[in-house]
């Protein structure tokens, strides 16, 4: 392409040729800002807390620098951490599942059911319990789930119990209620764009060819609706690998996941063992969002929002 | 219902096909109250004159409102946390908004490298950013933990936001409408201003207004790169850990009736403005010349 020039102006945009090494720099300028930020406050932190992984602490708790993969080998060495992290995909595996079937549900009623317009509104309502205290509304389900809690309360009352239950909080029960409920509305959201989009004169089509419902659905639906899946998969699983505080506030002494480990090493002052876990998981999660690269559509998720 | 029906929907349909409707409106009820539930809760006991979130209810009282508003300590906290998430809010979307234009039309090497890059500080959990960011301050730099290093660590998971949702909109974004701006004359300073700004505000003010909430309500980064002062959260935190909540109740109550009233206004706003500009789908039924 030539730049033609009317009137002073270039009306094509000019190619690289056409510039030189100074008006490249110049191009890239704007990126610098966020690309030294991302480096310095993000890689290069990364990149210490390795090192300080290679490391090793004494008996009085200083870092001795020696340099081996100790603090990796002694992780899987340790059964205790080994099955918490076991227990921690698990409590990943579980969680992603009830959220995609339950937004499946949500989001094909919404999508299939109601007006666009409506949907929308409703998308919204799901939303707004975000703008709220994260940390309050984890320490609500205290009051839901507790022993004298709502819960309880109305099964009494319902005479379905006779007297409280301690079966709901303080356990992988309430962990697993409430880290459903924090990430169920990332899963509708990135549900309902692929259901909005899918073109539902095709489960038609495929009836009118004999197929039953069940089987339009599992074979013409769910196989395009497959990247959406994949993605509010990678929304709900991934954040659960790092969650340390609704374990913390509900999942009691047993509930506690792999994040309450390397904040336990912290806390200790045991640094090198806790930078080794923390990179083992932040390796583990970029495996995924490479393998997984395509769909992560970030931005289709939180700009509905 | 008669009028104007679609033929396919004359179709026989399912025998259940009554009852999954209602069982889909079931699950959709289901999902209200267990979304709501909690937010009830946390509004209601503010109210309620009990010291602790518990059982019984013991009688509406607004004794925590007056309490909250004479709460020195928890003021500050509020004060500190409205600067911070205002400060990251401006710094993170004009860092953002500067990257997203390079990584559209600039010719970076890898942009889709880059792209995973600025995805991971999105998807990396936050407890590890806090803690190699903790790491990093207290014994690589040196740095003394403040506000401002609380407002750098918002910053790592904030521009990302900015870039990625202002990159996409720029990638859908007509550059015919900038070199018609061109070839009737504009500079390129003026394009910018007056052509390509406009078009993509939509998507600068959704970054700016998610770098918002998410610092506002961002506990786990502040937790690790905090000094002595408290934000919101972190002060909400102490609170819980003593189980003591009813004017932390009351503020939550506040803020969550605050934002939704400038997302109320926000979007009045808006709506009112995009009627007014011609919707890309009429823009697209120009034939192109």
């Amino acid at each position: 392409m030539t730049a033609e020039v009317v009137g002073g102006v270039d009306v094509a945009p000019p190619t690289v040729a056409s510039r030189g090494r100074t008006a490249r720099l110049r191009e890239l300028a704007p990126f610098l800002p966020a690309g030294l930020l991302l480096g310095v406050l993000f890689f290069v932190p990364l990149a210490v807390m390795f090192i300080f992984s290679l490391w090793t602490t004494n008996a009085n708790l200083d870092i001795v620098p020696t340099w081996n993969l100790d603090n990796y080998a002694q992780f899987f060495q340790t059964g205790a951490y080994v099955r918490t992290l076991a227990k921690t995909v698990a409590m990943g595996a579980a969680v992603t599942t009830i959220c995609l079937l339950f937004s499946l549900a949500v989001a094909y009623f919404l999508a299939r059911y109601i007006s666009r317009r409506w949907a929308r509104v409703a998308l919204l309502v799901i939303i707004v319990p975000f703008w709220s205290s994260y940390l309050l509304r984890v320490y609500s389900w205290q009051a839901i789930l507790g022993e004298k809690g709502a819960l309880n309360q109305v099964l009494m009352g319902l005479g379905l119990i006779s007297e409280p239950s301690r079966l709901f909080v303080y356990n992988d029960i309430g962990t697993f209620i409430v880290l459903t409920y924090v990430y169920l509305p990332f899963a509708i959201l990135v549900l309902y764009a692929s259901l909005e989009r899918f073109d539902y004169t095709q489960l038609t089509a495929a009836q009118d060819l004999g197929a039953s419902p069940s089987r339009a659905f599992r074979y013409i639906l769910l196989p395009q609706i497959r990247p959406g899946l994949i993605t509010a998969a990678i929304f709900v699983f991934i954040p659960i690998l790092g969650e340390f505080l609704t374990p913390s506030m509900v999942g009691g002494a047993s509930g506690l996941l792999i994040a309450n480990l390397i904040q336990t090493f912290f806390k200790n002052a045991l640094v090198p063992q806790g930078a080794a876990l923390g990179l083992l998981i932040v390796a583990f999660v970029t495996v995924l969002l490479i393998i997984f690269r395509k769909y992560l559509r970030v931005e289709d998720v939180y700009a509905r929002g | 219902m008669a009028k104007n029906v679609d033929p396919l929907e004359t179709m026989p349909v399912s025998r259940y096909a009554g009852l999954t409707r209602w069982g889909l409106r079931l699950i959709f009820a289901f999902l209200m109250l267990f979304l709501y539930l909690p937010i009830v809760f946390m509004v209601a006991f503010s109210f309620d004159a009990s010291q602790t979130p518990s059982f019984p209810i013991q009688g509406p009282t607004l004794h925590w409102y007056d309490v909250m508003i004479n709460n020195r300590q928890l003021l500050s906290a509020v004060g500190n946390t409205i600067s911070v998430s205002l400060i990251v809010a401006v710094l993170a979307t004009i860092i953002g908004t500067m990257a997203a234009f390079v990584l559209v039309r600039g010719r970076l090497r890898y942009p889709n490298g880059v792209r995973i890059a600025f995805t991971m500080p999105i998807m990396v959990p936050g407890v590890l950013i806090g803690i190699s960011l903790l790491i990093f301050f207290s014994r690589a730099v040196h740095a003394n933990l403040s506000l401002m290093t609380v407002i750098a660590g918002q910053l790592v998971v904030t521009v990302p936001f900015v870039v990625l949702i202002v990159a996409s909109r720029l990638q859908s974004f007509d550059r015919k409408l900038e070199w018609a701006a061109a070839d009737l004359g504009a500079s390129p300073r003026r394009t910018l201003r007056h052509v390509v700004l406009p078009l993509i505000a939509p998507a600068i003010l959704a970054g700016a207004l998610i770098c918002i909430t998410l610092s506002i309500d961002e506990f786990v980064i502040t937790w690790f790169t905090v000094g002595n002062q408290l934000t919101l959260p972190t002060y909400i935190y102490t609170k819980i850990k003593f189980g003591v909540t009813p004017e932390v109740n009351a503020v939550a109550t506040v803020m969550l009736v605050a934002t939704l009233l400038i997302f109320g206004i926000a979007s009045v706003v808006l709506g009112r403005g995009r009627r007014r500009l011609p919707g890309r789908r009429r823009r697209a039924a120009i034939p192109p010349a």
